[in-house]
């Protein structure tokens, strides 16, 4: 088994599975010990349609993170995506008893409870009810109302909930190599955790996490999560855009997209081609660089401005995210993403991978490809304070943590 | 004794008498189902020439057609034949239909008695100064091109004479059931998918609705100019049934996963449940409906109890295809510019019917010019492929189709190329998925995003 100062984050992504083992230090810092991966087969716009594959990419992903860290890994906080995750933010609101006035430990858990009693669609479950702000007799501001006297306790939370089969099937692709699952985070959130320091999300700022399958998004504002969610459209559909576009194998479209693509236009010589060569299977292509660039271009557009959209319907005020936007994930390595997001937004844009206090091999950190798998062991860091082991699986262990800590 | 009974108000002031033809044998094999299934408060008459297959029908009223002319036997999958009959037993139909509110008319096209009588009794009914639906199926095309001609033929002159046409295309109907089962399987799926939808316009016309939905709001929704349908139905139960159910709609194989509401500009949306459904199932529903259309879709949406369903919920969604979606979503119509001309030559070569079912006997007909006679002028553009429904029947409008509406099936010795004019138009490249091809589609505010983006901007790749 492993130790017990060992986390090991899981994410089982549509282009790659990475797990990543890391050590978690008192002092809150992380160290990376190890990062395994595997390319991933079996999993489109980030959920899994083939169990089996699946299982067995996860387990050369494990296999290789094992052998790199040289520690048995025995359970794993494991990333959940895809187009089914959705979000809300409702306020919970208590009344006091009459007998005490005194705000205690046991009014979180219910007040939690009240914001949790809203209809989600049947097959949905609750995936994450994160705190955003107290209000204690309609006073806001209040950072942690234990030990206040009071007759009224509203909480406002951001509740992330998402189709229960779905996060299931990853759960069980992993129970399958016999190893625990100990909680399951939406994937753009754990991102968020080490995209963005302390001093960011009290700015306010949108982390935009750019996978292969999806693209998820969190806005932080006041230092707690406003709105998130998820978008089922991914690195896959660039290249599938490309191949078909510009009749090219699905096998070949990869390589061209991040060796000659950019997502800016107007930037090649009029007529400028690309050259492939031919190899096995394919009898070679000369193809306009323009055009290459025109078919990303519509696509990352299009994605960031179903975002705009969303956030603009949820009421979520752009303007105020004094830390603009931060891009993550493996596709926002593309040339010229934060140029293009920049016009979308009307925001600065950073193209960032993990921050803070992070020690190991910095190909691992300085990579975006992996900011959701190191911020699973950020978020398990942060919620394991105190009273890791003694919940299941489905355990929410923020509900324990009446503190704004990590949120 | 005066009896005031709430639920039988309807936009014409009395209850609605519904009387549902099967004609045929694929119309006769629809009728049986609705008549397995049950249906309350409809009149159910079967309309066939051959004898021996009308003894079969369970339907309770069965008319026999074309004594003289077939003497009760088919027609051998000739129209010609199936509209002598029709007019031959002129009057027996006439009595048959009389009294109707809502005639339904369902027949398979491609035939002779549902290619060649369809249009002579929705004239008929339309006389009675009934509202005239059709329900319909195309051939499957494996049942041969001249079969698919004449049906043709026969859908653009049942469109002239009936208020409504919806158009079931065998074709897709047979995708839902798996490629090994028999064929018989296949054409019952096509006759449970008609009955359900024969039921759902029955339920919604007649009293039952909460939420009622009139016949003018059903002709929007399918007025097009194109009659071929989406359908979907779904039926649930459970604790998660209003979902299931519209999961069961969106997947019926009409509906292309959905992804044809997409386009559609009307959508009718019909719920019913026992009387344990919920207002909020209903919301439920229809917000995740919502989400399979535009924001500009015009959803009509009707809802009604019937206590038949008991615990079970369904869904029931309508709409036709607009006229864009047609090239690309329906491939068997896109035939070559260079199909041979029909030759008319009336009693010509008839084929012994290697019929899958008993009275869609083949082809080797020669394709009857049906030209509508209310035809603009000569030198006209396309003549629409159907009218203006008319939701309401005036008695004037009735005599004036028997005047000037009378479909004709006989060679009129001037082969105009009305098959020409029709011809469907093909988008240039089909709107593809690539290796999204089988996954479960991401749409959003009506757009797939599975289809490349570049694609849907309109922007031009070389």
């Amino acid at each position: 088994m492993g130790r017990e100062d060992f986390i090991v984050g899981l994410e089982i992504g549509t282009s790659k599975v990475c797990a990543i083992v890391a050590e978690t230090r008192p002092d809150g810092t992380i160290k990376i010990a190890g990062v395994g991966e595997a390319p991933s087969r079996g999993v489109r716009k980030g959920e899994i349609i083939d169990l089996e594959t699946s299982s067995i990419c996860v387990r050369e992903a494990l296999a290789d993170a094992e052998e790199k860290s040289d520690v048995m890994i025995g359970s794993v906080f494991l990333a959940v995506t895809g187009g089914h995750i959705e979000s809300f933010n409702n306020r919970g609101s208590i009344q006091i008893p009459q007998d005490r006035e005194e705000i205690c430990e046991d009014d979180f858990e219910e007040v939690q409870a009240a914001a949790r009693e809203v209809s989600i669609p049947q097959p949905n479950q609750f995936l994450h009810s994160i705190l955003q702000h107290y209000y204690v007799d309609g006073k806001d501001g209040v950072l942690n109302p234990i030990g206040m006297l009071g007759q009224t306790l509203e909480a406002d939370f951001h509740i992330v909930h998402g189709v229960g089969s779905r996060i299931k099937t990853g759960i069980r692709c992993v129970k399958e190599l016999g190893i625990e699952v100990e909680d399951v985070v939406f994937g753009p959130l754990a991102s968020a955790q080490v995209v963005l320091d302390h001093n960011q999300k009290n700015l306010g700022a949108l982390v935009i996490d750019m996978g292969g399958g999806t693209t998820g998004f969190v806005v932080y504002s006041d230092g707690a999560i406003k709105h998130s969610g998820c978008i089922g459209v991914g690195g896959d559909h660039i290249d599938n855009d490309i191949s078909l576009g510009l009749r090219i194998p699905m096998a070949r479209v990869g390589r061209l997209k991040t060796e000659e693509g950019s997502v800016v236009l107007g930037q090649t010589l009029p007529g400028e081609r690309i050259v492939l060569k031919d190899e096995h299977g394919f009898a070679g292509k000369e193809v306009e660089r323009e055009m290459l660039n025109t078919i990303i271009h519509c696509r990352v557009r299009e994605t960031f401005e179903l975002i705009k959209k969303r956030l603009e319907a949820s009421g979520a005020a752009l303007d105020f995210l004094g830390a603009g936007v931060q891009l993550t994930g493996g596709c926002s390595m593309l040339r010229g993403v934060d140029a293009l997001a920049q016009e979308v937004f009307g925001l600065p844009v950073h193209v960032t991978c993990v921050k803070g206090m992070m020690s190991g091999p910095t190909s691992a950190f300085e990579n975006p490809r992996y900011s959701c798998a190191i911020g699973l062991v950020k978020y398990a860091q942060a919620t394991s304070v105190g009273v890791r082991r003694q919940s299941g699986l489905f355990s929410r262990l923020v509900n324990k943590l009446p503190f704004f800590g990590l949120w | 004794m005066i009896e005031i009974n709430r639920q039988s108000s309807n936009s014409m002031g009395i209850e609605l008498r519904i009387k549902i033809i099967g004609l045929g044998g694929a119309g006769q094999n629809a009728l049986d189902r609705l008549q397995l299934d049950g249906l309350d408060g409809a009149e159910l008459i079967a309309i066939n020439t051959d004898a021996q297959a009308l003894a079969g029908s369970v339907a309770p009223i069965k008319v026999q057609i074309g004594r003289h002319t077939t003497r009760g036997l088919g027609t051998g999958g000739d129209p010609e034949i199936g509209y002598a009959a029709a007019e031959d037993g002129a009057e027996e139909i006439r009595s048959a239909v009389e009294g109707g509110g809502l005639v339904v008319l369902c027949a398979g096209l491609g035939g002779g008695t549902g290619s060649g009588a369809a249009p002579l009794i929705a004239n008929f009914a339309r006389q009675q100064h009934a509202l005239v639906v059709a329900f319909v199926t195309m051939p499957f095309t494996f049942e041969g091109r001249r079969r698919l001609a004449q049906a043709e033929e026969a859908l653009a002159s049942l469109t002239q004479q009936a208020d409504l046409v919806v158009c079931f295309e065998n074709d897709k109907m047979g995708d839902s059931v798996s490629p090994r089962a028999g064929i018989h399987e296949a054409f019952a799926a096509a006759d449970q998918m008609i009955s359900q939808s024969i039921r759902a316009i029955a339920a919604m016309l007649q009293r039952r609705g909460l939420i009622r939905v009139g016949f003018d709001e059903l002709t929007a929704a399918l007025r097009s100019a194109n009659p071929r349908a989406i359908f979907g139905y779904g039926e649930a139960d459970g604790d998660n049934r209003a979902h299931a159910a519209l999961e069961k709609a969106l997947r019926s194989p009409l509906m292309d996963r959905g992804r044809l509401l997409a386009d559609a500009e009307n959508v009718l949306v019909h719920i019913a449940g026992g009387p344990s459904m919920t207002l909020g199932e209903v919301t439920l529903l229809m917000e995740e409906l919502n989400r399979h259309i535009h924001d500009t879709t015009r959803l009509l949406f009707s809802t009604s109890i019937d206590p038949q369903l008991d615990r079970k919920l369904s869904v029931t969604l309508l709409s036709s295809l607009a006229a864009g979606a047609s090239a690309a979503s329906a491939p068997p119509f896109l035939r070559p510019a260079t199909i041979p001309e029909p030759h008319y030559e009336p009693e010509a070569d008839v084929a012994p019917a290697p019929a899958p079912v008993s009275a869609r006997s083949t082809d080797a007909m020669p394709v009857p010019a049906v030209i509508p006679i209310i035809s603009p002028e000569p030198a006209a553009p396309v003549p629409p492929p159907r009218p203006e429904p008319r939701p309401e029947i005036a008695a004037s409008a009735a005599t004036e189709s028997v005047a000037a509406g009378k479909p004709s099936f006989k060679p009129n010795g001037k082969p105009k190329t009305a098959r020409e004019e029709r011809q469907e138009q093909m988008t240039f490249e089909p709107v593809t998925r690539g290796r999204f091809e089988k996954s479960e589609p991401t749409i959003i505010d009506g757009q797939d995003l599975d289809v490349p983006a570049f694609m849907r901007m309109n922007v031009k790749v070389k």
